[in-house]
């Protein structure tokens, strides 16, 4: 008998995820959304674009499409030009922590016109986290890029304004990134003074240490 | 204490102008998130804080005189709020309304500072999430109070003779005795 507590322990999730249910991908079905699954979509940009994708991944019903980070500007304006995603609803990083491709950035197109949703991702090594800007194609990547730079230290070449946009500009770190500590690095973001006319406070704390600040 | 004849009444310099002050607060409200919603309601019409004479929210820092914190501060904002705060001008208090200005609530996160009274004299806390306007009005009664049982004018002849003077922190014990307060030495 194996000691349970040895097996090898999948992960569970809440969501399960799930095959498309009977009559959901049907076409002439007029309740059947299936906004993210679109495989002629996919078919036509393996076909446009060749190598460049690197793979498809569907889960939860939705399709996510892969791509070298050296067409990502190509694929996002062959998408909005020539097959209607005009929009880019949202774009963000994930921290995968992982050895290889740690990082990842996805772009979530919207078409408005078929009201279909597409998901592009991104995957760049920790040693080389540089994404060609799409901000030629969607003029809203603008501030995500910069999100991204300064949460997760992902450079975008050819981006007009890389600056943080949340923290102050002359922070050293990625706050968003794994091995970040939760309650941040003690000295490098500091309070004001405890006097009208004094130092900056470096202590993150310093009401528990005693300090009383003065009017 | 009327007298029959002119109508006068006597009394000390100090219970006047804390007894004006105490009643003509206005408050500086430096609404950072969702706790000013309650000070909106605070000062709007249902819960009425005119009736405690601070119904006039001053947006300008030289006109006010009690600042509400209301809200999360984040490391960026919290110099903002220390430059409001200096360029405000004596005498003046401070309410920490809500968990997140008290202490930083559930913010417990790298870019949120962990409590106003880290910069900032706090003289009432405010608990809750956010805090109901009746408690935001009790904690202005809070600071009523303790104006009137301050000497706002009287302290500054005493100190001109006072062999040593009182600062923040002092404890005077009952003899008159004056004991430094152990936070000082940090």
């Amino acid at each position: 008998m194996t000691d349970p507590g040895q097996e090898k322990q999948t992960l569970k999730f809440h969501f399960t995820p799930r095959q498309a249910l009977p009559g959901e991908l049907d076409e002439k079905n007029p309740l059947a959304k299936n906004s993210t699954i679109q495989p002629e979509v996919i078919e036509a940009l393996g076909e446009r674009f060749g190598d460049t994708i690197t793979g498809v991944s569907e889960y939860a019903s939705e399709h996510t499409v892969f791509v070298e980070r050296s067409a990502i500007v190509d694929v996002c304006r062959h998408l909005k030009e020539e097959m209607g995603y005009t929009y880019l609803s949202e774009m963000g990083t994930i921290d995968r922590f992982t050895e290889e491709n740690r990082f990842e950035v996805y772009y979530s197109l919207v078409n408005m016109r078929t009201q279909k949703r597409l998901r592009i991702k991104v995957r760049v090594d920790e040693e080389e986290p540089v994404v060609p800007s799409v901000i030629g194609v969607f003029r809203s990547a603008n501030w995500h890029e910069r999100e991204a730079w300064d949460m997760m230290g992902i450079r975008f070449d050819g981006h007009p304004d890389l600056r943080r946009i949340f923290m102050p500009e002359d922070f050293e770190y990625h706050p968003a990134r794994k091995e970040f500590p939760t309650l941040g690095i003690p000295g490098s973001l500091p309070l004001p003074p405890q006097v009208s006319d004094g130092e900056l406070t470096l202590d993150p704390f310093p009401r528990a240490h005693g300090s009383l600040p003065e009017d | 204490m009327f007298n029959n004849e002119g109508g006068f009444l006597t009394t000390s310099v100090d219970a006047v102008v804390n007894w004006a002050r105490s009643n003509s607060l206005m408050p500086m409200p430096m609404g950072l998130a969702c706790c000013a919603i309650e000070m909106m309601g605070f000062a709007g019409p249902k819960y009425d804080v005119a009736r405690f004479g601070s119904e006039a929210m001053r947006f300008s820092p030289r006109q006010a005189d009690l600042m509400l914190v209301a809200g999360w501060c984040s490391y960026k904002m919290a110099h903002a709020v220390r430059r409001v705060w200096d360029q405000m001008a004596d005498p003046k208090w401070c309410i920490a309304m809500g968990a997140c200005a008290s202490t930083g609530g559930m913010h417990r996160c790298y870019g949120v500072g962990q409590g106003i009274d880290n910069f900032l004299p706090v003289d009432v806390y405010v608990p809750g999430c956010p805090p109901r306007p009746e408690a935001v009005i009790h904690a202005l009664m809070a600071i009523q109070e303790k104006i009137r049982n301050e000497y706002s004018v009287t302290m500054d002849e005493r100190e001109k003779d006072a062999p040593m003077r009182l600062e923040r922190g002092d404890i005077v014990s009952a003899s008159g005795e004056v004991i430094r307060h152990v936070a000082e030495a940090h």
